[in-house]
C-alpha cells in the first residue's frame, strides 16, 4: 500500500522537476518581494522591469515572486541568488534601480554594493 | 582568495555556553596570523536551533554547517576551507530541518541572522502562489507523516509535549486546547484559523499568510485530523485582499493536489477549508465574537464557559488557533516536539513573531526564540533608536498591552515575564517609543482605539473606557485635576476585573502600565501643566529667544495675531492670544522660537 | 440527590446541585446577587456585569449569571472590592443616563433606580459626555428612547429569541452603541409587530407604550360626546398588580366602576365581542372543513400576530380567519348597532378600548377596519395607562363599590372570558363549533391539553366521527415554529390558535410592570393571571358563546346569522402581504405567484 508519505515524496519530486523545468537551475535566481507591504512600496513596478527584461531575452535568470521577509523600511526588496555566492539582497529598489540591477548585476555580474542590505 | 567568505557563529545561549566566544576569538587570531583580517566577514547569529550539535559555525557561500567546533578546529577550517576552498568534511553536519529555511538566503544580514524563524520559515523564500515551491521545502510532509504513522492522540501528545502556547496573545497551551476539543463527542466539529489581525501596527499574520499560506493550511489539516473535525474556516479581515487571494489560491491548489477535500492522500481522512471575511471589527479577534460573526450575527463576545472547545461554531466543538500557532504545527511534527521544546524558556517554548515599529531603525518582522530580551530585539536586531534620540519605552501587545520603560529592557520575552512587568505578550505588536513621545498621549491613543472598538456589550468596557478616555483627554489638554490618576486606577482596575471579554479586560493596560512606570509624567501634566515631550499641544508654550533677528516671518504667519514686534527687533508672543498651532515655530529660520 | 456538590458562599459551606450557575445556586440559598441584564426566559447575555462575584483562584470577577458552580468552589458575593466595583458599574450606567427620574414613565418602577439605591450611590465620580439620540415616536404603539437605554439587551433577546421577529439589534460600537431596528428604520416602518414585549422586559423606560392618557382625560371631559369603553378580558386579571395586589386577583366589577367614575358613559366588555368572534369564527371553520376555504384555519385575534403574518408568512394569509379581532368587532358594533339603539350619531361616540396590549393601538389605526368611514376604535389605552389614570383621578380601585358592565354589549359567556389566556380562543371555539356541527352540547368543556404555558400545544376533538386536530401557539416565536410545521405539513392540523404574546393576552405588552420582587413575564405570574380568568369562567352559568342571550339578541335584531352579509361587512376583514421597507421579508420564498 502506498502511504501518504510516499505520495507526498512523489509529489515533491514532481514539483521540483516542474520548478527546474521552469528554469530554476539558471545561474541567477531573482526574487522580488510581493507582499502587500512590498507592493505598497512599489514592488509591482520593480517586478515589471524584471519581467520585461526576461521577456526581452535576458538569459540565465530564474524570476520568482516571494512574500515579505520582514524588513519593512527597506522595501521593496530583491534578492539575487547565485550558486557559490552569498545571496545578494537589495533594498529600497525602485524601477530605475531594477533596471540597473538587470544591466549591471544580471548581465555583467556586478554586485551594486551601495544598494545591498547589510 | 577571490571569494569573500562570510562566517556565521551561533551566539545562542547554548553555543555561547559551549565557548562560541572563545571560538570567535580563536578565529580572529587565526585570520590575523594569516593576514586575512578584514577579508572575511564574521557575524554572530541568534540561536540556530542546532544546540545539540553546537557550537555551530556556518561558512558562506555554500552554506556549509560545521558542528561541534572547538578552538582547536579553527586553524584547519581556515586553512582548508578559506584558503584551499576545501570544506572540512569531518565537521560538516547535515541538517534538513524545516525551521530557519530563510537563513540560507538572509542569514548573513544581522537583522535576519539574529532571528530564528519557525512560523515564518518560508516567508521571503518561496513563491506563496506556487504549491510546487512549498512542496519543494518539505511542504505537506508533516501532514503526510501524521496521516501515515500517527493516531490523533499521538498528534495531540506531540503538540502537548512541544509546549506550544497560543500565539494570539493569551498563551493558552495549544495541545491542551486540542485535547479538550478532541475529547468532545460530536459528529460535527470545526477548526478555525483566527486571522482577524486587528492591533494597530501589527502585521504578523498578514505577512505569514502572504509569504506562506500553505503552512497555515497544513497546520489546520493536521489540527482537524487530531480533533476529529472535517471542516476548517479561516476568518480573515477583508482589509487583507492579497492575503485572501493567496489563501484562496493555496486552498484551490491544495485541493487539486489532494491535500484538501475528501480522502486526503488516500488516507481516508477528509477535511476542507473555507474562508470567511471579517468586516473590520477589532473585537472579532475575540474567539466567541469571531464565532458569532461567522454564524452571521453581530460580532459580540459571550461569557465563557462554555468554551468553544465544548460549544463553539454553530454550537459544535470548535478548535480555534491563530495564524502563527497554526504555522508552527508542521515544524513541531517534522522537527519534533523534543527539538521545539528545546527552544525558549521553561514555560514558553519556541519562537514568537513581533512586528517592530515606531522609533526604531530597523522596522520589520522579527521572529526570535522565547527568552530573548527586549534589549536584544530593540537594539541588536532593531538597531536602536534613530536620530540620536533616547529610548523611552516599548509598548508590547498592542492596545491590550502595556508600556515598559528602560529599566525593563532586560525583560525576557515570554508570557509570564511580560505579564509580570505589567504588559502582555499579545499577538506580537511592538512599538518603540522615544523621548519625543508623551506617555499620557500614548495611553490615550490606545484607549481611544479600544473605546471605539469596544463591542458595546458590557458596561465596564463600553462606559468605563469612555470615562477613562475623557479623563486622559482632560489631562493632555491641561485640565487634569487632583485625583484624576486615582480615578483612572480605580476605573482601570475595575474594568480589568469585571469586563466580559479579553478586549475589556486588557483595555486599561496601556493606561495602568504608563501610570505604573511613568507616573511622574502624569503628575507633571496635571500639577505643572507640563508635557515634557512637548507633544500635548495645549501644554506647549512658544517663546521667542534672543536669537530673533526680527525678520517678522513669524508675525506674518501667525493666524491669531499673537506675535508683535518691530522689524529687526526681537518679537514677542502674546501667550493669551496664542492658539499653539506651532506655525511660528515651523516658520522661523533662525531657530529663535522655543517650544517649552 | 446523590451527586450534590459542595460550594462555599461568603465563607460558609453549602451543598448544591451541579449543573447550575452561581446565581441560580445563590438564589436558592437566599443570596440575591444584584443583576440587570439577566432574565430567566432569555439567553445569558453577561453584559451588565452587575452580578459579578469573586471566585477563589480566578484572576477576574465572574458573572454569576453565566458561570457554573463546581465542587469546592469558593464564592464571595459581597466583599468591599466587589461592592465598589458593582457600585462603579451602576454609576457608569447612570453617568450615561438622563437624570430625569421624576418625569420618567418608569419613575418608582425602574430596575436601574432600584439598583442605584441599593448600591448606595450618593456621590458621582466619573460624569462626562452623555448620549443624545432622538426618540423614535413613529409607532402608534411602541416608543423607543435610546437615551434611556442601558444596553442590557433584554429587548433584543426577547424580540429575537422569544418573538423571533428580530427587529431589534445592537448597532455601532463602543460608547456609540445603540439598540435599534435594522438601518435605524423608524419603528413604524420596521418589522416591529408592536407586541410590546420589549416594554415588558426593559428595566428602564427605553421602550414604553405611546401614552395617550392626557388626551383621553381631555376627551372624557367633553360633554358633547358619548364616551364608551370596552375592556379586554386580561385587563381585569392583571390590573390589581398595578395597585399592589399579588397576581391572580380578578377585579372585573371594581374596574368597571372605576371606568364609570373616570367619566365613561358606557362600559362594555370585550368578552361580549369575543363571544361574537366565536360565533363567526366557529361558523367560518365549519364552512372550511366542509370544503369552502383553506385549512388549517388560523385565528386572527392578535394584532401583533396579524402583522407578523403579513410580513413573514404572507403565504398563509388565506389560512387566517377573516374575523376581525374582538376589539374591532366591538368597535364596529358600538358605531352601528349601539349607536342605532341609543339613537345617536356614531360620529359623536368616542370608542375607547382598554387593552392588555400595545399592538391594539396599531390595529385601531388600520384603515381596513374602519366602519362607515369612521374608526371603529378611536383610542386604545393599556392596562398600565388605565391604572395610572385611575390613580391619577384619585379613584380607590380596591375599595370601590363594584358595578356591572352595561347593556347591550356587556354580557359575556365564560368562553369569552378565557380568550385572555393562551388556548382560550380555541377552547371557546370548540365549545361552540362542536354544537353547531353535531347539534349536541359539548359537556366536557375544559380542554386541559390546550391550557398552560407549553410553547406549542396540540389537541383533538371528535365531532360526528370526524377527528379535528388543533394546535395552539403563544408568543410569536412559538407561532413561527408552529407555522413552519404547517408549511411542511399543511394537513397536520385543522384549526390553529395563535397569540402574539407569551401566555396569550395575560402576558400582553400593555400589562402592569413587574414589581419590586418579581420578574417581568414571570411564568408564575402569567399562570395566576390565566387562572383568574379560568375561575371567572367556572363561576359563570353561561359558558358557551352561542348561549349568551345578548349574542342571540344581536343576531336576531341586527346581524341576522353568522357570516351573513351584514356580519361580513362589519365583522370580517382581509389581510395583505407587507414587505417592510428596506428589508426583504424573511420568507418571500413561501409566497405564491
Amino acid at each position: 500500500m502506498v502511504s501518504p508519505l510516499d505520495i507526498v515524496k512523489k509529489k515533491r519530486a514532481e514539483a521540483i522537476s516542474r520548478i527546474i523545468g521552469k528554469g530554476y537551475l539558471a545561474p541567477k535566481r531573482v526574487y522580488v518581494g510581493m507582499a502587500t507591504c512590498e507592493i505598497a512600496a512599489g514592488s509591482k513596478d520593480v517586478m515589471e522591469v524584471f519581467e520585461k527584461a526576461v521577456r526581452q531575452g535576458l538569459a540565465g535568470v530564474y524570476l520568482s515572486q516571494k512574500g515579505c521577509a520582514g524588513r519593512c523600511n527597506l522595501e521593496p526588496t530583491v534578492e539575487v541568488v547565485e550558486e557559490g555566492r552569498i545571496p545578494v539582497k537589495y533594498g529600497k529598489v525602485t524601477a530605475e534601480m531594477a533596471q540597473q540591477i538587470v544591466e549591471r548585476h544580471l548581465k555583467k555580474g556586478e554586485t551594486i554594493k551601495d544598494w545591498v542590505i547589510k | 582568495m577571490a571569494v569573500r567568505y562570510q562566517i556565521t557563529l551561533c551566539d545562542g545561549p547554548t553555543c555561547m555556553h559551549k565557548r562560541s566566544k572563545e571560538i570567535d576569538a580563536a578565529l580572529e587570531r587565526e585570520l590575523a596570523s594569516r593576514g586575512l583580517s578584514g577579508k572575511v566577514d564574521i557575524s554572530l547569529s541568534g540561536c540556530l536551533g542546532m544546540c545539540a550539535k553546537g557550537p555551530i559555525m556556518i561558512v558562506n557561500p555554500g552554506y556549509t554547517i560545521y558542528g561541534g567546533v572547538s578552538e582547536n578546529d579553527i586553524p584547519e577550517i581556515v586553512e582548508k576551507h578559506l584558503v584551499r576552498k576545501q570544506p572540512v568534511s569531518r565537521l560538516i553536519i547535515e541538517e534538513d530541518h524545516l525551521y530557519n529555511r530563510f537563513f540560507r538566503v538572509f542569514g548573513d544580514v544581522n537583522f535576519f541572522g539574529r532571528q530564528m524563524r519557525i512560523a515564518l520559515r518560508n516567508c521571503g523564500i518561496i513563491d506563496p502562489e506556487n504549491l510546487d515551491d512549498y512542496l519543494s521545502v518539505r511542504g505537506y510532509e508533516a501532514l503526510a507523516k501524521v496521516l501515515s504513522a500517527m493516531k490523533p492522540e499521538d498528534v495531540i501528545a506531540e503538540v502537548k509535549s512541544s509546549g506550544l502556547r497560543g500565539r494570539g496573545g493569551a498563551g493558552f497551551p495549544t495541545g491542551l486546547k486540542w485535547e479538550l476539543t478532541a475529547r468532545e463527542e460530536s459528529e460535527e466539529k470545526y477548526v478555525i484559523c483566527n486571522a482577524d489581525e486587528g492591533d494597530p501596527g501589527a502585521f504578523m499574520d498578514r505577512s505569514t499568510i502572504e509569504g506562506d499560506p500553505f503552512s497555515v493550511l497544513e497546520g489546520m489539516i493536521v489540527g482537524g485530523y487530531a480533533v476529529g473535525a472535517h471542516k476548517g474556516i479561516i476568518y480573515i479581515r477583508a482589509e487583507y485582499p492579497l492575503a485572501v487571494k493567496r489563501l484562496e489560491k493555496a486552498i484551490e491548489a491544495s485541493r487539486n493536489e489532494g491535500f484538501l477535500g475528501t480522502n486526503i492522500l488516500d488516507s481516508g481522512f477528509s477535511f476542507d477549508i473555507e474562508i470567511r471575511l471579517g468586516a473590520g471589527a477589532f473585537v472579532c479577534g475575540e474567539e466567541t465574537a469571531l464565532i458569532h460573526s461567522i454564524e452571521g450575527h453581530r460580532g459580540m463576545p459571550r461569557p465563557r464557559p462554555p468554551y468553544p472547545s465544548v460549544q463553539g461554531l454553530f454550537d459544535k466543538p470548535t478548535l480555534i488557533n491563530n495564524v502563527e500557532t497554526w504555522a508552527n504545527i508542521p515544524v513541531i511534527i517534522l522537527d519534533g516536539a523534543a527539538w521545539f521544546s528545546s527552544i525558549g524558556t521553561e514555560k514558553s517554548k519556541g519562537t514568537k513573531v513581533f512586528a517592530i515599529a515606531g522609533k526604531i531603525k530597523n522596522t520589520g518582522l522579527v521572529e526570535v526564540p522565547m527568552g530573548t530580551t527586549l534589549r536584544q530585539i530593540i537594539f541588536d536586531i532593531g538597531g536602536g533608536i534613530p536620530n540620536g534620540k533616547k529610548f523611552k519605552a516599548v509598548q508590547t501587545g498592542g492596545p491590550s498591552g502595556g508600556c515598559l520603560p528602560e529599566a525593563y529592557l532586560d525583560t525576557k520575552i515570554d508570557y509570564e515575564s511580560l505579564a509580570q512587568a505589567g504588559s502582555i505578550m499579545g499577538s506580537g505588536g511592538m512599538i518603540v517609543i522615544d523621548e519625543d513621545s508623551c506617555m499620557v498621549s500614548i495611553a490615550r491613543f490606545f484607549l481611544e482605539f479600544t473605546q471605539n472598538e469596544s463591542c458595546g456589550k458590557c458596561t465596564p468596557c463600553r462606559e468605563g473606557t469612555k470615562r477613562m478616555l475623557e479623563i486622559l483627554t482632560r489631562i493632555t489638554e491641561g485640565k487634569g485635576a487632583e485625583g484624576d490618576i486615582e480615578k483612572l486606577e480605580r476605573l482601570g482596575n475595575m474594568i480589568k476585573k469585571a469586563s466580559l471579554c479579553g478586549l475589556g479586560q486588557s483595555a486599561p493596560n496601556p493606561v495602568l502600565s504608563t501610570i505604573r512606570h511613568f507616573r511622574d509624567e502624569y503628575e507633571e501634566h496635571i500639577k505643572e501643566r507640563k508635557c515634557r515631550a512637548h507633544f500635548c499641544a495645549r501644554l506647549v508654550r512658544y517663546e521667542i529667544t534672543d536669537k530673533c533677528a526680527g525678520c517678522a516671518a513669524c508675525r506674518k504667519v501667525c493666524p491669531a495675531g499673537a506675535i508683535s514686534g518691530i522689524v529687526k527687533n526681537r518679537h514677542e508672543i502674546d501667550q493669551a492670544k496664542c492658539i499653539k498651532c506651532g506655525l511660528c515655530y515651523k516658520t522661523c529660520k533662525f531657530g529663535a522660537i522655543n517650544k517649552v | 440527590m446523590g451527586n450534590m456538590i459542595k460550594i462555599h458562599i461568603n465563607g460558609k459551606p453549602y451543598r448544591v446541585e451541579p449543573g447550575q450557575t452561581i446565581m441560580q445556586a445563590a438564589d436558592k440559598l437566599g443570596f440575591h446577587i444584584p443583576r440587570l441584564c439577566y432574565h430567566p426566559k432569555l439567553s445569558i447575555e453577561g453584559a451588565c456585569r452587575v452580578c459579578i462575584v469573586e471566585v477563589e483562584g480566578m484572576r477576574n470577577y465572574v458573572a454569576s449569571c453565566a458561570y457554573p458552580v463546581s465542587d469546592g468552589m469558593k464564592v464571595r458575593t459581597n466583599t468591599k472590592e466587589l461592592r465598589q466595583a458593582r457600585r462603579d458599574i451602576i454609576e457608569l450606567i447612570l453617568d450615561n443616563h438622563p437624570l430625569d427620574c421624576h418625569t420618567c414613565d418608569r419613575d418608582s418602577n425602574c430596575e436601574l433606580q432600584r439598583l442605584a439605591s441599593s448600591m448606595g450611590i450618593k456621590k458621582r465620580h466619573f460624569e462626562g459626555e452623555r448620549k443624545q439620540y432622538d426618540m423614535d415616536i413613529s409607532s402608534p404603539s411602541v416608543i423607543r428612547d435610546p437615551n434611556k437605554c442601558i444596553l442590557c439587551g433584554r429587548c433584543v433577546r426577547i424580540c429575537s429569541e422569544v418573538q423571533k421577529v428580530y427587529n431589534l439589534g445592537h448597532a455601532y460600537r463602543g460608547f456609540k452603541t445603540v439598540v435599534m431596528p435594522a438601518y435605524n428604520m423608524p419603528m413604524a416602518e420596521s418589522v416591529c409587530t408592536a407586541c410590546g414585549q420589549c416594554i415588558n422586559v426593559c428595566p428602564t423606560a427605553a421602550f414604553v407604550e405611546k401614552n395617550v392618557t392626557q388626551e383621553l382625560f381631555t376627551k372624557l371631559n367633553d360633554p358633547s360626546v358619548i364616551k364608551v369603553a370596552q375592556v379586554a378580558p386580561s385587563v381585569r386579571a392583571a390590573i390589581g398588580e398595578a395597585f399592589g395586589l399579588a397576581p391572580g386577583a380578578a377585579l372585573e366589577q371594581e374596574m368597571t366602576a372605576a371606568l364609570k367614575r373616570l367619566g365613561f358613559d358606557y362600559v362594555f366588555d370585550t368578552q361580549f365581542s369575543a363571544d361574537l368572534t366565536i360565533m363567526e369564527e366557529a361558523s367560518e371553520f365549519l364552512e372550511r372543513i366542509q370544503g369552502k376555504g383553506r385549512l388549517p384555519m388560523i385565528t386572527s385575534c392578535s394584532s401583533a400576530w396579524m402583522k407578523c403574518l403579513e410580513q413573514f408568512y404572507p403565504d398563509l394569509i388565506e389560512n387566517v380567519s377573516t374575523c376581525k379581532s374582538p376589539m374591532s368587532m366591538m368597535g364596529a358594533m358600538v358605531k352601528t348597532y349601539f349607536a342605532d339603539r341609543i339613537k345617536k350619531d356614531p360620529a359623536k361616540i368616542l370608542s375607547v378600548a382598554v387593552m392588555c396590549c400595545t399592538a391594539k393601538k396599531y390595529e385601531a389605526q388600520r384603515p381596513e377596519l374602519m366602519v362607515n368611514g369612521m374608526n371603529a376604535t378611536d383610542m386604545v389605552v393599556t392596562t398600565r395607562e388605565i391604572a395610572w389614570m385611575i390613580k391619577s383621578a384619585g379613584i380607590d380601585l380596591l375599595h370601590i363599590k363594584p358595578e356591572r358592565f352595561d347593556e347591550p354589549l356587556g354580557l359575556s359567556s365564560g368562553a369569552g372570558t378565557i380568550f385572555g389566556a393562551t388556548g382560550g380562543v380555541m377552547e371557546a371555539a370548540i365549545r361552540t363549533a362542536y354544537e353547531l356541527y353535531t347539534g349536541e352540547t359539548l359537556l366536557d368543556i375544559e380542554v386541559e391539553d390546550l391550557r398552560g404555558l407549553k410553547g406549542i400545544k396540540e389537541g383533538k376533538v371528535v365531532m360526528d366521527n370526524k377527528e379535528i386536530r388543533v394546535a395552539v401557539a403563544h408568543g410569536l416565536g412559538n407561532a413561527c415554529d408552529l407555522l413552519d410545521i404547517v408549511r411542511k405539513d399543511p394537513a397536520r392540523y385543522h384549526f390553529i390558535e395563535i397569540m402574539g404574546c407569551p401566555g396569550g393576552c395575560v402576558g400582553g405588552g400593555g400589562q402592569p410592570y413587574a414589581g419590586i420582587n418579581s420578574i417581568p413575564l414571570d411564568e408564575d405570574c402569567l399562570k395566576k393571571r390565566a387562572e383568574a380568568l379560568y375561575n371567572l369562567d367556572r363561576n359563570k352559568t353561561i359558558r358557551r358563546s352561542h348561549e349568551n342571550p345578548d349574542i342571540q339578541r344581536i343576531y336576531k335584531e341586527f346581524l341576522g346569522r353568522p357570516l351573513s352579509a351584514t356580519a361580513h361587512k362589519l365583522l370580517h376583514t382581509h389581510y395583505k402581504a407587507k414587505g417592510p421597507r428596506g428589508i426583504t421579508p424573511q420568507v418571500a420564498i413561501g409566497m405564491k405567484g
